[in-house]
């Protein structure tokens, strides 16, 4: 028996829907039809009343989430894409994330957003977001790259009094299996050393955590032993895990999908960089998507983001200087 | 007759897999270019493959009931030259879609920009040759280790434009362990780290060979008898006196000048150098010195010297000659610009020029290292030559 | 709070309720711009000027058990659902033991879990807040709630208004919304923000009831707000309310409003819906001048006194304040910044 990613968040939320009555879910296609990616199937009937289709409204289905928070409801609330999430970015990081700062009420929603390129999405069904909502105060943001942890972190976002950005990552939605689901993880909050290396650390998360180990295969042929963090959360970043990783191997490489600028990569090197220099072997680097609008045709897409290949390849680099 | 390959289309958003639950024709057949070849089933729909172009089923490769990937071939279609231009299927196509390495390395249509990844080359510092360039790990790890570059000299780099990186260091380190260690002495670190400070500046040698019979004759009239080394110190005390701008030391671009003429003098002490320094050594005549001389010199063999005896110098005296060495470079003290050393004496041949023939003399090599940015050999020998000729009037000393 | 019941004695003290708030917000708001000229404010002075009747209207149609989302000119509405003048003037004086504790400040105030939601300073922004109060009430089997979101007319060019409406409508919710027309958005006149003739015709298009209303006149507001609200709490859906006026002041306290023309100003649109109330009680002998007069000095104590306790009271103190945005202690990334 083999469970996909995919699977794994549908699971997470009928273990939701049935623990806790102040659980719904809102979105659009969530109900009957299961959602765009299914990731809803059945739970409508299998939880009559609480699995509710939306309008295309992406500021009014935040909104609403919002009000049903402060009446102590738990909402997870699905967007169709992370790209279409910029339309209700207002009331996310305007509404949701202030309100206990403001009011010391606490907003726990739980907003999933598939996140993340694959072949043929183009510029608006491929965006990564993570930064953008990790810069404002007051969210959660969160990036599982496992099955497992797909599973056990959505219970733990729905679980949290805090509004939580969950990023879901298309491509390994169908394409990540696992034999089964986990019965305990990893705190929200803590990265995971996804391999052990002494070589090169290389920090990442979501799909690019696979690129990275198959990257880390590539280079074990040829001796080299490479360490991968799997950060998990985005925010809170687990930087212990980090510095810890840096302290053994002295080199950093930083890998993400999204761009470069202001990206996961970029705080991830500012925090080393400033916090323990003294552990850098070599320069900080970091590896990331180009600057661009995510390009639609594969022959393009697949040069636009970082792959097992490119990071070989940067990893290389890294450990020869 | 070309043969086309049917292949697993993309069958919607995230798509991977589909599997095969009908096949509409067998091999043999003969389809047209659209027409629905196979039915599969996505997690989502039951979907259809169609024929990329008119043709005969050559073969089906796919089974019934099996899952295949997106862009997996599928079967075989043998079509006619003219059928497979008319679908554009004439020019090769990549076997699988959007594989990065097929497409970056080969570009279709000569068109060979290769596509680099985005990331640039590591700056490679100017320095970053052997141990002088040191990264914030390195420099981390030799503060707490109490190591400066000096000594890394031994260590070849294995990073880039040879420099020494945190592993060739721990391996160095490592590496120590497996050999004989004893430990240095304080005063050794002490010197060493004195003698590191002091070679950071570009140290230069001048010598000069000094007659000195008169100052062999002049001791024999002495009561205690006052050391070679003596007649140097008092000799370069008196040289100073008259211009102390040769011993002033460069800080940026000021001169610092000698408020006092204090003299130093090495003394061998166990596994090191002591430096007692005679206060004033200008003012008092070579008699009035030897006691304070002498008594110094016992201290600091004893390693008994007190505080105010030692540092505070602004030239110091170095008498190697008692090992028999005749000429040699000392270095200056890090806080002084000039060191004058004194070789051992040697009945050499000298020539006579009123006499035309050799005569011996007793002669032993003055050398004068100084720091090269305070002087210049012009002035450091004018020095030398002072320093000779009062040594050749010791009794005027 | 007070219910809505039939019988024109309880209607009566219904009526002296909203005029009493309506006066104690008119004062209040004198009293705030007194002290932004005199400096004693930091940042923003927003008045409601004109708008007590419509606001007050609704404060007092509500009950407290209901949702409300007022906005920036709603000092009468706030008062007659039940805020207390303690916390409109600590709020606005900087006071660390107002609601938002400094945190946010003058009409950026609310008690949320009371029902009293607010605002953030997009427009628009607080309408589909209102919808998921009433949606999860429903949720939980709680009946007969009503929900009132104040806006003015520039609000309802946002893209957050239309979602919300709509969000409203398809969902069938008790929500009124409140649309007080007062001719201009800061400087935006209606001919630059909307080309329908009467913003209430956009109701047809959203599928739900509307109602329009003269703001000036204080029965009509009393009147028209009622029935909306009956009207939503009786399971009609969403009650889109416009309601015309002349915004009598400034957007806010920095802006001298030189673009409003004295025509406006000396049209019955610029009446003074203070004075319209008054002269309504005294025709229907609801109140005389001594009390109304009694209620002014009354309201003028209460404020001066409130004025005075929260100037005593202490500001924020950075280096007290917990300077962390999540509930989730543990997942507070602390990092100090030099």
């Amino acid at each position: 028996m083999s469970i996909t990613y995919l699977e794994a968040i549908r699971e997470a939320q009928a273990h939701a829907l049935r623990d806790d009555p102040r659980v719904f879910i809102y979105g659009q296609d969530v109900g009957a039809f299961g959602g765009a990616f299914k990731a809803t199937k059945n739970l409508q009937k299998e939880f009559p009343g609480r699995v509710i289709d939306a309008p295309i409204s992406e500021d009014a289905i935040i909104g609403l989430a919002v009000g049903t928070a402060i009446e102590g409801m738990r909402p997870i609330i699905e967007m169709q894409f992370a790209d279409f999430s910029t339309v209700a970015f207002n009331q996310i990081v305007n509404q949701a994330s202030t309100l206990f700062w403001r009011t010391n009420v606490p907003c726990p929603i739980t907003v999933r957003l598939p996140f993340g390129g694959t072949s043929g999405s183009g510029p608006f069904h491929s965006q990564c977001l993570e930064a953008i909502y990790a810069h404002y105060p007051g969210l959660v943001v969160l990036t599982p790259a496992t099955v497992e942890d797909a599973y056990s972190m959505l219970l733990a976002a729905v679980a949290l009094d805090d509004p939580v950005i969950f990023c879901e990552h298309k491509f390994l939605y169908y394409h990540l299996k696992a034999e089964k689901l986990p019965s305990e993880a990893l705190p929200i909050g803590k990265a995971r050393i996804a391999r052990e290396g002494r070589d090169l650390t290389i920090v990442t998360y979501s799909a690019m955590v696979h690129e990275a180990l198959a990257a880390a295969d590539e280079l074990a042929t040829e001796g080299w032993q490479v360490e991968v963090v799997d950060l998990r959360s985005i925010k809170p970043l687990d930087t212990d895990t980090v510095v810890a990783s840096v302290a053994r191997t002295g080199r950093l490489l930083c890998v993400g999908e999204a761009w470069p600028w202001g990206g996961v990569t970029a705080e991830v090197i500012a925090r080393v960089s400033a916090e323990s220099y003294g552990l850098l072997d070599a320069p900080p680097q970091r590896l990331n998507a180009k600057d661009t609008p995510v390009p639609y045709h594969p022959n393009l897409w697949a040069a636009h983001r970082p792959t097992a290949r490119s990071v070989a390849a940067a990893a290389r680099k890294l450990i020869r200087f | 007759m070309p043969q086309i390959s049917i292949i697993m289309p993309q069958l919607g958003e995230s798509i991977a897999e589909a599997a095969i639950i009908n096949f509409l024709v067998k091999p043999g057949d003969q389809v047209e270019g659209g027409q629905d070849l196979i039915e599969v089933e996505t997690n989502k729909a039951t979907m259809t493959v169609t024929a990329p172009c008119g043709g005969r089923i050559e073969s089906f490769s796919a089974q019934l009931n099996e899952s295949y990937a997106v862009g997996d071939v599928l079967g075989k279609i043998e079509a006619t030259k003219e059928e497979a231009a008319r679908f554009g299927l004439d020019v090769p196509a990549p076997t699988k879609s959007c594989d990065p390495e097929t497409v970056t390395n080969q570009p279709r249509n000569g068109t060979g920009s290769r596509v680099e990844p985005t990331i640039r080359g590591l700056p490679v510092p100017a320095n970053a040759s052997g141990a002088s360039y040191m990264s914030p790990r390195l420099k981390a790890r030799m503060h707490e280790l109490g190591l400066s570059a000096a000594d890394l000299a031994g260590i070849a780099g294995s990073g880039a434009a040879g420099r020494v990186t945190v592993e060739d260091f721990e391996k160095f380190m490592a590496n120590l362990e497996t050999q004989k260690l004893t430990k240095a002495s304080s005063m050794r670190v002490a010197v060493a780290d004195a003698m590191r400070r002091s070679w950071t500046r570009p140290i230069a040698t001048v010598g000069l060979p000094v007659q000195i019979d008169a100052v062999l004759a002049h001791r024999k009239t002495c009561d205690p008898k006052p050391g070679p080394a003596l007649y140097a110190l008092r000799a370069l005390a008196v040289a100073l006196a008259e211009n102390s701008a040769v011993a002033g030391r460069l800080v940026g671009c000021n001169i610092v000048h000698p408020s006092a003429i204090d003299v130093g003098f090495a003394v061998e002490a166990e596994d090191g150098v002591l430096v007692p320094v005679l206060r004033g050594a200008d003012k008092k005549p070579l008699k009035e010195l030897v006691l304070r001389y002498n008594e110094l010199v016992e201290l600091a063999r004893q390693r008994k010297l007190p505080a105010d005896a030692t540092g505070g110098s602004v030239a110091t005296v170095t008498n190697f000659g008692t090992f028999g060495l005749i000429w040699a470079t000392p270095i200056p003290l890090p806080e002084q610009t000039i060191v004058l050393g004194l070789g051992a004496g040697r009945k050499m041949p000298h020539w006579d020029e009123a006499k035309g023939q050799f005569v011996p003399v007793m002669e032993a090599y003055l050398t004068l290292s100084f720091d090269h940015r305070v002087l210049d050999g012009g002035a450091a020998g004018r020095l030398l030559l002072r320093i000779s000729d009062l040594m050749r009037h010791p009794e005027k000393l | 709070m007070l219910q809505t019941v039939s019988g024109s004695r309880a209607v009566g003290e219904t009526q002296l309720a909203a005029y009493r708030c309506m006066v104690r917000a008119r004062l209040l708001d004198d009293k705030f711009a007194a002290l932004y000229r005199a400096g004693k404010i930091h940042g923003g002075v927003f008045l409601g000027r004109g708008q007590e009747a419509l606001s007050a209207a609704i404060g007092v149609s509500l009950n407290k058990t209901d949702v409300f989302a007022p906005l920036i000119r709603d000092a009468a509405g706030r008062l007659a659902f039940g805020e207390p003048i303690i916390d409109a003037v600590r709020t606005y004086m900087g006071s660390a033991l107002g609601p938002m504790r400094g945190r946010d400040g003058n009409v950026h105030r609310g008690r949320p879990q009371e029902g009293y939601l607010p605002m953030i300073s997009h427009l628009g922004a607080m309408i589909s807040v209102v919808n998921g109060v009433l949606f999860a009430r429903r949720m939980k089997g709680i009946t007969g709630i009503v929900g009132a979101a104040c806006l003015g007319e520039g609000a309802t060019s946002t893209g957050a208004f239309h979602e919300a409406l709509n969000q409203a409508a398809v969902e069938k919710l008790p929500l009124v919304l409140v649309v007080a027309n007062n001719q201009f958005a800061y400087s935006t006149p209606t001919s630059r923000q909307f080309a329908c003739a009467n913003l209430a015709d956009r109701a047809a298009g959203y599928g739900v009831e509307s109602h329009s209303l003269d703001a000036t006149d204080f029965s009509a507001c009393m009147d028209t707000i009622g029935h909306a609200v009956a009207r939503a709490r009786a399971g009609h859906g969403p009650q889109l309310v416009v309601a015309n006026l002349l915004r009598l002041c400034g957007h806010g306290e920095h802006d001298d409003a030189g673009y409003i023309s004295p025509e406006q100003k000396n049209s019955s649109l610029g009446r003074d819906c203070l004075k319209v109330a008054e002269e309504f009680l005294l025709n229907k002998k609801l109140a005389d001048a001594a009390q109304l007069a009694v209620w002014r000095s009354e309201a003028i104590r209460e404020i001066e006194e409130a004025v005075a306790q929260a100037q005593r009271e202490p500001t924020p103190d950075p280096y007290e304040e917990k300077w962390s945005a999540l509930s989730s202690e543990h997942l507070n990334e602390l990092r100090e910044e030099s």
